[in-house]
């Protein structure tokens, strides 16, 4: 099936696999992250946090920190109060805390000093006088808060919520032969990504005027354009003004997809201590700074016919939010309009709530909304199945889209590689073979899901093309591809490397990529929402065709026939009637000496002369074809934009921006596991996973993609977990934040499938979030065919699935002191409002101020 | 606090410089030297991103003391390239989507540059066992494994064409 | 986030390191492998005015045999190189599996036998940042005068997460104590307190300098079994070793100990006199198991419950009997 489609010849470059443009840094330690660069005179900022959860800041003394030798500048809200976050709907951060804080680690003040190691000391020398106020953890509880809200435009501490209906879900539930009900609960997880944040500021002396002019900001950040516009925001500075540059980016996920307040606290502080600053996380801070996959509580209802036909769906989602918007509003419809467009589902009713609590803000996180949400359906879905007594392959099968289609929820869905995707993975793990036939507490679990690539609407509300591409081309035949993708580490600048090597037929080598810096590259809205490959792929396509457009017009005068009759192949462009054979012949006896005279037909100017001299030809060198175009001007240039086109930007119902997508990636997966009765532990033997990227580009870039996403889609069904007690965040390292080793990290197969979309570039879509959800799904219903238990609630860590073991067998209970139980879950209420920070326990430490306090008094220590 | 004279060998060659006695091995390497390329990733001596071979021997330079290390042989990943070219290892990283994001790279190149050191014909759970000392979040490890499978394969070829 | 600012000492020999121990008491830390002191120094949850580099005495390195003896470990000995010694694989077995569980490869290169028998106990509220503690008020075992583990107690619960000294409960080992008034020899047994901030009886003038196995415990069949949620990198969550000799069908000495469920490792009482002389049944390892579950007072200091973690030291334990008798 997809050999049939895959071009054998078509393609040089693409649908090779190739290594990354940039491996070579990585791989010698030469490349670039924030962190890794330094200026002269170069300053170290440090950020105080919050101590508490939610308090009204009476005063800050600075006065003694600043008095430190060493310490150069402290800052403080006010020195920036402008409001700014991600969503133009959700202005409400500040760099620094202005009158409250609203969650452990808030950002109070930064100190600015010549070391770190003075930084630090000058922190615990800034005074901060706090009234606390009571908090909320509990997303439930907070919801029904009157007073004290932690934004006091949000009533019930609510920061949106949605219900929408499509179809006649009442009737469809009323007619239905099977009603399937649940909670589902998914834990908050984080990125994680191995680089830290870092941000290093520096601004530029003006000539004109002789004092601070532009600011330059080098940044581990997914979206340059909009860490460029929030700094103008906040510094009230014009965008022109403000330069950021990307350097390497150690892992995003997500996490580096907005702008994060070191970003703007960096720049702050270089304009205050008139110097270079720069800020790097700990790794404690970078757990503050979050932006992750919210808890989410999922009550979830799925209507079926005795055949498995699902005929409508009811989902309530409560997300905790944590306390302020972040991406909130679009990940908690994201979580309903991502009910569709992977299955036929003619009925939907959805109700979510994004509610705030006294918690580092949630965000954005691969995947971003749909996750927990396909956890709990997937898993619904396994339930019915077996109460149908239908093969779990099966039930998916009867509920597939014919596309191309609408859905009810107003998704277009053109390319759909799911039937393929099922079919593979049923194949490859030997479904129908194994399936209810494997040893002992051994099971199999099949899951799908789905992903968009790139929003159709972009956050900020625009008609400008959401990529842009400039391409120059000169003399020396080297091209230079400019643009404003962000390279995170999934390989988004050799995706554009290619794709200008493709259309230009020249080598990989020949081929430059200068990205993410805003001075240099033309406005693309940055790399979340898988959005690269298909936006920023088309407008390199387009940028490319057009130079290639000028150069095939220049050559076909050359040699004496139409553009059209052109093709660009092997760096040389040649008449279609030429043989591939011939033309590598002639290459072969011809280039080196080609390329040495063209050299000298340059310094020279009278190229033209000699290709008088020597008459049309069959083919030429791409230099020579460049050269003919450029003639005695300058360098080549063209420019691509992509805008999604308007008919696939989604329904007119309120939040229907989110959602939409040129196109959908899926995913099919199988998961085997085996689950140990008597200690509740699960072993992933493996997984396989078919996804539907369009077209792989890069396959094993495509292939390494789709491995992490699995594997991160494990570590959020096993073992990863934010844990909180009262506000407080219980792991915040990579010590207990446990991201899996590469000891139980199981095999992964990752089984390409191309659908080949008519409007991705090359008929490429997605292929870095798609899967991540299926695989929640896949090892629990993996865990259920093994020994029967059906966990409602990730990470299935040990003790939870033990408990559930246990409860099936009604033997003795496991009495965990944290509930497993969906129906009520315990972990949830128990954070609820339990205040004893207002000064229970006499603090004794040195430099607590209360123990200040204290002593002031005349107190005992 | 008083900076006091450090001489360190690091990749075959000595450093003098001048370090407070709490200085780690990691900042010492990347502020003082300008070797940028052992990370810091986390800050409770999990992630591995800055590893480092001591005489030989893998560890933590952010859980070192600079000073505790004069007299002793250090390699970093600026180290590894052989002869101005790639190391077989590095290459096949790159050839098999063995680095994605690259911020662990360095440390797990470290690691397995003693992995094969010590046992040029390691068993897949030898690898495994290997790699568990750094994370990685990007990669799911198992492209790592056909790359330095990929690399010692080059590596016998290396050796047979000698 | 950067260490304390200290002076650092580096003895060239064990005589002048205590010395400098007795020289500086209270106000100095002794630095082996670091992985445990170094991201505690980062917590400030230590600031030592003086640090006492012990790294390079190798006279406190190395696994020495004697014959009829027992073998004598230096303190400062890797991990890594006891994983991989194959005289203690063969007549101590126990004692390289516990070893090979440790965190992981590279902090095993770095670790130390001593350090793993002198591992400060652990708390999710103790091993936190200065800037996280100050969040929630301190806790009693640094700086401040509650525990939230146990609140309305006065005791210190941080629990014991070392590895080996379980194991080498089992092995009856020795330690020996240099300090100023010359060196000492005390049964690891009576090395810990039970009691979480003031876990062991080592003075601050006092190095902790060899491990003696003693021979009599030579060719004990054992295992250790690590409940772990990830399969590197982490501490136990709870952690059982056994070790056995049996005569025809029937257990002629046996010995389990448990580890980071107590603030001290400890030897399971009546676990010897329940098995010795005994042939195993799965209904004898299973009240072996409850009386080592008992022996564990589990509390929320890691992750996962309390309750989780008792009962996996019943189930290991009775695993680990079952396998040790199937298999020997």
């Amino acid at each position: 099936m997809t050999d049939n489609r895959r071009p054998t010849t078509t393609f040089s470059t693409i649908g090779k696999s190739v290594a990354m443009i940039d491996a070579a840094e990585k791989t010698t330690g030469a490349g670039k992250y924030a962190d890794d660069l330094s200026l002269p005179g170069m300053l170290i900022g440090k950020i105080l946090h919050s101590p508490y959860p939610h308090a009204r800041i009476k005063s800050i003394d600075t006065s003694r920190a600043e008095a430190l030798e060493g310490v150069i500048a402290v800052v403080i809200g006010p020195d920036a109060p402008n409001p700014f976050g991600i969503l133009p709907v959700g202005h409400d951060e500040h760099a620094l805390a202005l009158d409250k804080v609203r969650y452990v680690g808030d950002n109070v003040a930064c100190v600015v000093a010549v070391s770190e190691s003075i930084a630090e000391k000058a922190l615990e020398l800034v005074d901060v006088e706090y009234e606390l106020l009571p908090a909320y953890f509990d997303p439930e509880e907070s919801m029904r808060a009157e007073t004290d809200l932690i934004h006091d435009n949000k009533p019930h501490n609510v920061e949106k919520d949605y219900h929408h209906a499509f179809g006649d879900p009442e009737k469809a539930f009323a007619e239905a032969d099977y009603v399937a009900e649940g909670r589902f609960l998914a834990n908050e997880v984080t990125h994680a990504a191995m680089e830290p944040h870092s941000t290093l500021a520096s601004f530029e002396l003006d000539p004109h005027t002789g004092k601070p002019g532009r600011l330059i900001v080098w940044s581990s950040t997914q979206v340059p354009y909009y860490l460029q516009h929030k700094l103008s925001l906040v510094l009230e500075m014009p965008m022109q003004q403000i330069r950021v540059i990307k350097p390497l980016v150690g892992g995003g996920f997500g996490g580096k997809s907005e702008v994060i307040p070191l970003e703007i606290i960096a720049a702050i502080a270089a304009r205050k201590a008139k110097a270079p600053v720069k800020i790097t996380y700990t790794r404690e801070e970078v757990f503050w700074a979050h932006r992750g996959r919210p808890r989410t509580i999922v009550d979830l209802k799925t209507a079926v016919k005795n055949d498995g036909r699902i005929t409508a769906v009811k989902a309530r989602v409560v997300q905790d939010g944590g306390a302020y918007c972040s991406y909130g509003v679009v990940t908690i419809l994201y979580s309903g309009a991502l009910l569709g467009a992977l299955y036929d589902i003619p009925n939907i009713q959805y109700d979510g709530y994004r509610v705030l609590t006294n918690k580092p803000a949630c965000g954005a996180m691969r995947g971003h909304g749909t996750v927990n949400v396909r956890f709990a359906f997937e898993s619904q879905l396994d339930e019915i199945a077996a109460h149908l007594k239908l093969d779990p392959a099966e039930i998916r099968r009867r509920n597939l889209l014919q596309p191309p289609c609408i859905t009810i929820n107003g998704l277009r869905v053109q390319s759909y590689g799911l039937p393929e995707c099922i079919d593979q993975v049923v194949t490859r793990a030997k479904w129908t073979e194994r399936k209810g036939k494997l040893p002992k507490n051994r099971g199999l679990g099949i899951a799908c899901s789905h992903y968009v690539s790139g929003a159709a609407n972009s956050i900020i509300r625009s008609d400008m093309p959401h990529s842009t591409v400039n391409i120059k081309i000169d003399r020396d035949g080297g091209v230079v591809v400019y643009t404003g993708a962000s390279d995170i580490g999934q390989g988004s600048d050799t995706m554009v490397a290619q794709v200008t090597a493709e259309v230009l037929g020249c080598s990989l080598s020949r081929v430059h990529v200068v990205a993410a810096d805003t001075d240099l590259t033309p406005i693309d809205i940055g790399s979340y929402s898988s959005r690269v490959t298909f936006m920023n792929g088309n407008a390199t396509l387009r940028a490319a065709e057009e130079v290639k457009k000028q150069i095939a017009a220049a050559a076909a005068k050359k040699m004496g026939c139409a553009p059209e009759d052109l093709a660009f192949r092997d760096d040389s462009v040649k008449k279609s009637s030429i043989t591939t054979d011939a033309l590598v012949a002639s290459a072969l006896s011809t280039q080196p000496s080609v390329s040495g005279r063209v050299e000298g037909q340059i310094l020279r100017g009278s190229l033209q002369q000699k290709r008088k001299d020597e008459g049309p030809k069959d083919s030429m060198s791409f230099e020579e074809a460049v050269v003919a175009a450029i003639d005695f001007h300058g360098a080549l240039t063209g420019t691509g934009s992509y805008a999604p086109p308007p008919e696939a930007r989604g329904g007119k119902h309120k939040g229907a921006g989110v959602g939409p997508s040129p196109a959908y990636s899926y995913s099919a997966q199988v998961a085997e596991v085996t689950v140990d009765e008597d200690t509740g532990e699960v072993t992933v033997h493996k997984v396989w996973a078919a996804h539907d990227c369009g077209r792989a580009l890069n396959p094993v870039s495509v292939e390494g993609q789709v491995i992490g996403s699995v594997w991160m889609g494990m570590g959020q069904a096993l073992t990863e977990e934010m844990v909180w007690k009262n506000g407080m965040l219980m792991n915040p390292g990579l010590l207990e934040y446990r991201s899996p080793s590469s000891v139980e990290s199981p095999e992964v197969e990752a089984i390409i499938v191309e659908s080949i979309d008519p409007e991705g570039p090359f008929g490429a879509k997605e292929s870095s979030e798609g899967s991540l959800a299926a695989t929640i799904p896949a090892i629990s219903n993996a865990i259920y065919d093994a020994v029967g238990v059906r966990l409602h609630e990730c990470p299935f860590t040990p003790e939870r699935v033990l408990a559930a073991l246990r409860t099936k067998k009604s033997a003795k209970s496991l009495n965990l002191t944290e509930g497993v139980d969906p129906t009520s879950p315990v972990r949830f209420r128990e954070h609820g409002g339990a205040l004893w920070f207002k000064g229970k326990g006499p603090e004794r430490h040195a430099l607590d101020p209360a123990r200040r306090t204290i002593h002031a008094e005349g107190g005992a220590d | 606090m008083k900076k006091q004279l450090l001489e360190l060998t690091i990749n075959g060659r000595t450093h003098e410089l001048a370090s407070e006695p709490n200085a780690l091995l990691l900042d010492v390497l990347r502020v003082d030297l300008g070797l940028t390329g052992s990370k810091r990733g986390c800050d409770d001596s999990s992630c591995g991103a800055c590893t480092v071979m001591v005489d030989g021997t893998p560890m933590l330079s952010c859980t070192l003391l600079a000073a505790s290390c004069e007299g002793q042989s250090i390699t970093t990943i600026e180290g590894i390239s052989e002869h101005g070219s790639l190391a077989a290892i590095q290459k096949a990283y790159g050839d098999w989507g063995g680095a994605q994001c690259g911020y662990c790279t360095p440390g797990f190149i470290i690691t397995v540059k003693h992995l094969l050191a010590e046992n040029p014909d390691p068993k897949d759970e030898d690898i495994r066992s290997a790699l568990s000392s750094n994370l990685c979040r990007c990669t799911g490890y198992t492209q790592m494994y056909q790359a330095i499978k990929a690399a010692i394969d080059a590596e016998k070829k290396g050796l047979a064409s000698m | 986030m950067s260490l304390s600012e200290f002076q650092l000492l580096r003895p060239r020999s064990i005589e002048e390191a205590v010395g400098l121990l007795s020289q500086h008491a209270d106000r100095i830390r002794v630095l082996a492998g670091g992985t445990d002191l170094i991201p505690s120094m980062r917590q400030k949850l230590f600031e030592p005015q003086y640090i006492l580099d012990v790294r390079h005495l190798s006279q406190l390195r190395g696994i020495h045999t004697q014959a009829g003896e027992g073998v004598e470990i230096g303190a400062l000995t890797s991990l890594r190189e006891i994983e991989q010694s194959t005289f203690l694989r063969k007549h101590y077995p126990v004692l390289t599996q516990a070893a090979a569980t440790v965190a992981s490869p590279v902090l095993r290169n770095m670790g130390t036998i001593g350090g793993n028998i002198c591992l400060d106990t652990r708390c999710l509220w103790y091993n936190q940042s200065l800037q996280w503690r100050k969040g929630c008020g301190f806790c009693i075992k640094k700086d401040g005068d509650l525990c939230h583990v146990a609140p309305g107690g006065t005791k210190c619960w941080a629990v014991f997460s070392g590895d080996t000294p379980p194991a080498l409960l089992c092995l009856q080992a020795e330690v020996e104590i240099a300090g100023p008034s010359g060196i000492k020899r005390l049964p690891l047994s009576e090395f810990y307190t039970g009691i979480g901030d003031n876990y062991r009886k080592l003075a601050s003038n006092e190095l902790l300098t060899r491990i003696f196995l003693p021979q009599s415990s030579a060719g004990y069949n054992g295992i250790y079994r690590k409940l772990r949620v990830r399969g590197s990198i982490d501490y136990p969550l709870a952690g059982v070793a056994l070790v056995m000799r049996r005569s025809n069908a029937h257990i002629a000495d046996a010995r389990v100990a448990i580890t980071a469920v107590n603030p001290a490792p400890l030897l399971v009482q009546g676990a010897a006199e329940a098995l010795n002389g005994q042939s195993i049944t799965a209904e004898l390892a299973d009240k072996v198991g409850v009386l080592a579950a008992k022996t564990a007072k589990p509390l929320t200091t890691s992750a996962l419950t309390p309750e989780y973690r008792r009962e996996m030291i019943r189930v290991f334990t009775k695993r680990a009997l079952l396998e040790v008798t199937g298999g020997g």
